[in-house]
């Protein structure tokens, strides 16, 4: 079995079993939790609390204005990075075939050389992250082991990318099968650290959003 | 030939870079009797950039045909110590092909080995057709 | 006079009785570097090597196999030069070709392994069965597994022939009910060469052949065995439709516009990016075509495992394995996982409210 045999095999296999076990078995447990009762009086109710937790939600979207002079250029770098991973993973040809060969769902790819470029950017970005957070000294101090592999782990595959789209230094195979191993090692950690961010993020902003909106807070 | 699509009827460019390379070579020829060949199948040459090399050596003074495992066409360019030589099987179709920059291409030449196989024939046919000789 | 008589069972002298001039020969030596893309005047050197050089004894085996090699051989389209490597051989053992049968042809192969003990060549095409001692294919009352054993031990080296040969081929495609393997699982102390291919090549096979006459050694072999002149790049880097790759333009399907318009077949499951092979620089039937040429993407068929590599039209990056199911139990489970958590959350919180009650 070569290295891309046991890529496309059993090592995505299990890395797809252990992504979606891990991320649903996190989204139950978070569901299933004992809620603390709100006691509080509900100042605002129905259509009014709704659109009070979104708007919450998108405002938190940027930072505020006190803050948002002095944490622009991360602002900028983090928005980069992200919209360019959604890019680089929803718009290349390439994945789009991956997806659909696990869903079914498939829509039309971006130029080859624009998901470069875009992945050229987001590394770009990603290694602006991690010298910030290696650089600032509040940064480093409260960064753990989970911030620098969830770093690890997100970069990689778009290093690995690159050079297979590039055919880069060694055998298209091999690339082939590295990249779609990081992937696998992407996929693995996902829902055990950090990057669990990517559906929490909605449950958690929208939970103080609507917290604070049912208190008549506007935040 | 099948269609290749696209690729035989585009000019790539690379004839340009082969006449270069062949400048070189005939200059060098010229200094020192160097010889040197280029492969003309190796390179990703179109069918069109072949076609522009050809046009641009032109035909010069020496034309000849082989037969030898199928047809070989051998011409001397319009640059003297240029010759084109296109090796062809049984089957017309052309198996190998190379701009030679030589005084003579070594095709052309009588080997040793044929020449002396040639006067064994020769000396036999000769005794066969006139027995009483010698 | 006589000093010029050329040696005895050298190729020069099999084509001499031919009446092959030296011509023919420097034009096959011009074909063979054009073909192993060695610099053009290394046909000279080739052919007077070749004049030179004993006529190779081979031995030819065939195994689990089609007899689609040695047909991709012999009907080869440019027979005269195909054929010159039937005067760079002595083809001592071929159960295809060979006039002789039964005891005399077993007789023929013993006869040719003594006569040239440590100097012959064996050519196997087909892969060897080892399931149950290897029951599952013999020739003669012997198993294809023992035969090869007997008649690699004095061999100079081993020429795989064809991808079951070289890395087991279809007999040994999942679930390999004859527990085939390919050559170089069973010969370990010689020299294996893979020409691989479903079938190989024969410019390649004839190419691999006239090396090992030329030059009197192995040719430089690439990670799987391969001879590198042949097999140095893949299919991709040579492809006439590479640039519609990298400008990211795609046939869709087989009858779509890019199809049309003879766009790169990587998203129709094209498997030139692995696979090693000469198809794109020297195609088939003389030239004329390969299979990208002619509208279908390559099915990698000189890469070890290519019938199971998840199905012909399955593009690279695509898993090879089912998943609906494996991941449908992964997210129940992992839901059953989760409520089962909480609910242990839940009762140690009940406990903890139950104990401050009691305390208080
Ligand atoms: S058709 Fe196949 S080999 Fe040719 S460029 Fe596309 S992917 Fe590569």
């Amino acid at each position: 079995m070569t290295l891309l045999d046991f890529a496309r095999g059993p090592a995505i296999e299990v890395a797809m079993v252990v992504f979606v076990f891990g991320v649903i078995w996190r989204l139950a447990w978070l569901l299933f939790l004992p809620h603390a009762q709100d006691r509080s009086k509900a100042k605002i109710t129905g259509g009014a609390l709704l659109s009070g937790t979104v708007g919450s939600f998108v405002r938190h979207m940027w930072p505020a204005k006190e803050y948002a002079a002095r944490t622009l250029v991360h602002t900028v770098a983090s928005y980069t990075f992200h919209i360019g991973l959604a890019v680089i993973v929803f718009g290349f040809g390439q994945h789009i075939q991956f997806i659909r060969s696990i869903t079914g769902l498939h829509w039309g790819g971006l130029p080859t050389a624009v998901i470069s470029a875009v992945s050229v950017i987001t590394l770009a970005a990603l290694l602006f992250m991690l010298l910030r957070r290696l650089t600032n000294p509040v940064l480093k101090v409260i960064s753990t082991f989970t911030d620098y592999w969830s770093w690890f782990v997100t970069t990689l595959p778009v290093v690995t990318g690159l050079a297979a789209v590039s055919h880069l230094w060694i055998r298209y195979e091999d690339l082939l099968g590295i990249h779609i191993l990081s992937v696998c090692l992407f996929l693995v950690s996902f829902p055990f650290g950090k990057l669990m961010h990517a559906f929490l993020v909605f449950v958690t902003r929208t939970q103080t959003g609507m917290f604070y909106s049912r208190r008549g807070a506007h935040v | 030939m099948h269609d290749a699509g696209p690729f035989e009827n585009v000019r790539t460019g690379l004839a340009r870079a082969v006449e270069q390379e062949i400048l070189q070579h005939l200059e060098a020829l010229a200094r020192d009797g160097s010889e040197a060949a280029i492969d003309l199948r190796g390179l990703p040459m179109s069918e069109a950039d072949r076609e522009e090399l050809d046009g641009a050596l032109g035909r010069g003074e020496v034309r000849a045909t082989l037969s030898a495992m199928g047809e070989s066409e051998v011409w001397e360019t319009r640059f003297n110590g240029v010759w084109w030589v296109r090796h062809k099987g049984t089957d017309g179709q052309v198996i190998a092909e190379q701009v030679e920059i030589t005084l003579l291409p070594e095709i052309l030449k009588t080997d040793p080995a044929d020449a002396r196989a040639a006067a064994v024939r020769m000396r036999e046919h000769i005794a066969l057709r006139d027995p009483d000789r010698d | 006079m006589d000093d010029w008589v050329m040696e005895q069972g050298t190729v020069g002298e099999a084509l001499a009785r031919q009446g092959v001039s030296r011509r023919s020969l420097l034009k096959y030596g011009s074909y063979l570097a054009t073909l192993m893309a060695l610099p053009p005047t290394a046909g000279r050197a080739i052919a007077q090597s070749l004049a030179g050089a004993k006529r190779q004894s081979v031995i030819w085996l065939s195994f689990q196999e089609c007899t689609g090699c040695i047909e991709s051989l012999t009907r080869s389209f440019s027979p005269s030069v195909e054929e010159m490597i039937f005067n760079l051989i002595s083809l001592d053992y071929q159960e295809t070709l060979q006039a002789a049968a039964g005891e005399a042809a077993e007789k023929a192969r013993l006869d040719a392994m003594a006569a040239n003990k440590g100097k012959y060549v064996v050519v196997v095409d087909g892969s060897v069965s080892t399931r149950d001692g290897g029951i599952y294919s013999c020739a003669a009352g012997k198993t294809n597994l023992e035969v090869l054993k007997e008649t690699a031990k004095d061999a100079l080296a081993i020429l795989s022939v064809g991808t079951c040969s070289s890395f087991g081929g279809i007999p040994h495609a999942h679930p390999n009910p004859t527990g085939a393997v390919p050559v170089s699982d069973i010969v370990t102390d010689k020299p294996v060469i893979n020409v691989s291919g479903c079938p190989p090549v024969p410019e390649v096979i004839a190419g691999t052949v006239a090396y090992l006459v030329t030059f009197g050694k192995l040719p430089p072999l690439d990670r799987l065995g391969r001879p590198k002149p042949f097999f140095g790049d893949s299919i991709h880097d040579r492809c006439y439709r590479r640039p519609f790759y990298d400008k990211g333009l795609f046939a869709k399907s087989f009858d779509d516009e890019g199809a049309r318009n003879g766009w790169c077949l990587y998203e129709c499951g094209c498997k030139g990016p692995v696979t090693y092979n000469a198809c794109a620089t020297t195609k088939w039937n003389g030239g004329t075509s390969f299979p990208i040429q002619s509208g279908h993407g390559c099915l990698g068929c000189s890469e070890p495992n290519f019938w199971d590599m998840g199905g012909f039209y399955k593009t690279l990056p695509q898993p090879t394995h089912h998943h609906g199911r494996d991941i449908g139990a992964a997210a129940a489970v992992g839901a059953i996982a989760g409520a089962g958590t909480a609910v242990l959350a839940r009762q140690r919180r009940q406990k903890a409210i139950e104990e401050e009650g009691k305390t208080k």
